[in-house]
């Protein structure tokens, strides 16, 4: 099966300075993208993914190129491709949260779902990943129902929380700051407000931004101007901003402390590209984590949820069976033979429900198949004529003849 | 026969508490803290024996010094154990606490009868202030050494299953200020009772005694520490390394002098 590819720039595979420059959105790709082509990205602070139907790779290599400005041999360098069937078990695995960072986290559902609806809005996507997705974000929530790899709390806010607690203790005499009022820094401070952090300050360029999300919170919105003011009195910070340069630096922090009294300040960092510089971790009693110092932190909840791992590599091979089975029906030729059986089932069905005698149920069910066949004629007759795969998969959901529009319409 | 008891008890509290370091199992740690009370109960019971043996309190020499130390030192981490989060520091300070119960153990009883003329009160208040200043000192020590190895880890992005069960930085913070602030002011009113006492005894310094230099060294270390804290605003890990440059200095006082000057201060007070 070679129909779908991938290119994926990963927490495995490049580093926080090589993938806070690569980010292709919807609309990049909308302009390379032809008639019967496919497109999905997926942007997240631990990757940027592309899958594809249709075109080569250099092709999309050559655009991650051109939009980041890092050259085709430092991305090739710094990226996994997978194509066909592995290319769709990459994905169960990342919306599963598997390829996460965290294993198992759920954030990453979210992420792959708001990046689906900006692709379906921008129009880069189509049956084949449509099907995919639908897929991908079914198998996810088997994985979180049917096994315990959600049950240890290790996304990036939980852990953020958690480290502040190992440095602040009793966080709910702390007073936390949010700058930036995007997802990420939203997640956060949902958590820390779920901890019963004492105040929470939010700051963000767009005041509005700020107070929607203050609101949503319980906080104090205030303007960005009020960043040092409030670096001063804050023990928390959460930073996740779009800014392209540090919006904290080493000097502002140093002043800061002498201002704190040599308070400890605990900063998180989630933000790609980063908001805070790097030196702002050697300043006395500061504690700073950026993404990827993260990533040894939640290593202490790997091998618990590693032990799920195996259980959930198995559901995501039964839905890739599931996958496969839709993939290889998806022609015309066994679309048409599973409407006849349909046929055959639903007559099935009726004489079994009639319970006539030998000679009426010979004559109803010659009955019933003229009428049910004259019925599925019309849609039969138009595939033949339009073997494209999306009339395929139309009648293939119209008629539920896929395991899982069955399951959608049961009861 | 019953500071073999005691050592005995302080051992098992020991492997106790390291299993609860690791294993942060609760019925653990509920085990430990029995054990603990035993033991210090138990110390307390031979050290108040040891007091009507001798008809005086058992600091006449380095032995019971360090006997007395250990106690009063267990009588704080009494009360630290109790917090859930503090619990886990008895596994540090209970291996050097039993370290030095096994080394005093053999001599700790032997009253070297050197006191007895020039017992005063003053002298009494002088050597328990002191040696509670010096208890402070030890859990200080200790809370700064978990201070040091929990900041260092945090900062590492490293926090595993033992370190998880470490008390807060912050909480470590308020015992170090807390027992540098106690042991400060216990210190100097052991050096102003000690000073009163010489004074009171008639005698003239001959010269400087080593072990009054080695208090008057730590003293400064403290003052230095408590200052630094209040004027300057110094946490956490300046703290803690003062603190252990402190507690070196003291060891050093403790150890090393009084093994070189048993008898008291060098000031003619030995009949």
């Amino acid at each position: 099966m070679k129909l779908i590819g991938c290119i994926s720039i990963n927490h495995r595979t490049a580093s926080v300075d090589l993938r806070e420059k690569i980010c292709v959105e919807p609309e990049h790709i909308r302009e390379i993208l032809e008639k019967d082509y496919e497109s999905y990205t997926l942007n997240t602070c631990n990757r940027s993914e592309i899958y594809f139907r249709g075109m080569n790779q250099d092709i999309i290599y050559n655009l991650l190129s051109r939009v980041s400005g890092v050259s085709q041999e430092t991305i090739r360098g710094s990226s996994e491709y997978f194509e066909g069937i592995e290319a769709v078990r990459h994905l169960f695995r990342v919306a599963a949260g598997l390829d996460s960072l965290v294993i198992g986290e759920s954030q990453i559902l979210g992420q792959v779902k708001d990046s689906y609806r900006d692709c379906l809005a921008a129009e880069t996507t189509g049956t084949f990943l449509n099907k995919a997705l639908h897929r991908a974000f079914r198998t996810a929530k088997r994985i979180r129902t049917e096994t315990d790899i959600g049950r240890y709390p290790v996304s990036i806010a939980s852990e953020a929380v958690e480290l502040a607690c190992h440095i602040f203790g009793d966080i709910s005499a702390s007073t936390a700051l949010i700058i930036g009022a995007g997802d990420m820094a939203s997640i956060a401070a949902k958590r820390l407000a779920g901890r019963g952090v004492n105040k929470m300050v939010v700051i963000n360029r767009t005041h509005r931004a700020a107070c929607d999300l203050a609101r949503e919170l319980g906080a104090v919105p205030l303007p960005f101007d009020s960043l040092e003011t409030e670096l001063a009195t804050c023990d928390i910070v959460i930073s996740s901003t779009g800014a392209t340069t540090p919006i904290i630096t080493k000097e502002m922090i140093e002043n800061i402390m002498k201002k704190r009294r040599n308070r400890s300040i605990f900063i998180i960092d989630i933000a790609v590209p980063r908001d805070v510089e790097p030196d702002v971790g050697k300043c006395y009693n500061c504690y700073l984590y950026d993404i990827d110092s993260l990533k040894s932190i939640v290593d202490r909840h790997f091998s618990l949820r590693k032990e799920q791992t195996s259980q959930a590599l198995a559901i995501i091979e039964t839905e890739l069976g599931r996958f496969e089975k839709w993939l290889w029906a998806l022609n015309t030729h066994t679309t048409i033979s599973d409407l006849f059986s349909l046929v055959d089932t639903y007559i099935q069905e009726q004489l079994d429900v009639m319970a006539l005698g030998e000679k009426e149920a010979a004559a109803a069910e010659k009955t019933l198949r003229t009428a049910l066949r004259r019925f599925v004629h019309r849609p039969v007759s138009f595939l033949k004529t339009h073997p494209g795969i999306d009339y395929i998969e139309h009648t293939r959901r119209l008629f539920q003849l896929d395991e899982d529009y069955q399951d959608r319409h049961k009861g | 026969m019953l500071i073999s008891v005691v050592v005995a008890l302080y051992s098992m509290t020991c492997i106790g508490f390291i299993g609860y370091l690791f294993t942060r199992n609760k019925r653990v740690a509920i085990g430990g803290r029995i054990l603990f009370i035993l033991s210090v109960t138990a110390h307390l019971i031979f050290t108040i024996g040891l007091s009507l043996k001798m008809q005086q309190i058992p600091v006449s020499s380095p032995p019971q010094a360090m006997n007395m130390m250990v106690l009063f030192a267990s009588v704080v981490f009494t009360f630290l154990i109790w917090k859930r989060l503090t619990t886990v520091l008895a596994a540090f300070f209970l291996p050097i606490a039993t370290f030095a119960l096994v080394l005093i153990a053999p001599s700790v009883s032997l009253d070297p009868g050197i006191f007895v003329e020039s017992f005063r009160y003053w002298h009494l208040l002088h050597t328990l202030s002191v040696i509670a200043g010096e208890a402070f000192l030890v859990v200080a020590f200790i809370t700064s050494v978990v201070y040091l190895i929990h900041e260092r880890i945090i900062k590492k992005g490293a926090i595993h299953s033992m370190v998880s069960s470490l008390p807060p930085l912050a909480v470590l913070d308020k015992i170090l200020y807390t027992c540098l602030s106690s042991g400060f002011i216990a210190i100097t009113i052991g050096m102003i009772l000690g000073a009163l006492w010489t004074s009171s005894l008639d005698l003239e310094y001959a010269h400087i005694a080593p072990k009054i230099l080695s208090g008057i060294l730590t003293w400064f270390v403290f003052a230095f520490s408590v200052h630094q804290r209040f004027a300057i605003r110094w946490r956490g890990r300046r703290t803690a390394i003062i603190t252990i440059i402190g507690f070196s200095v003291m060891i050093i006082g403790f150890i090393a002098i009084n093994l070189a000057y048993p008898h008291a201060h060098g000031i003619g007070l030995i009949p």
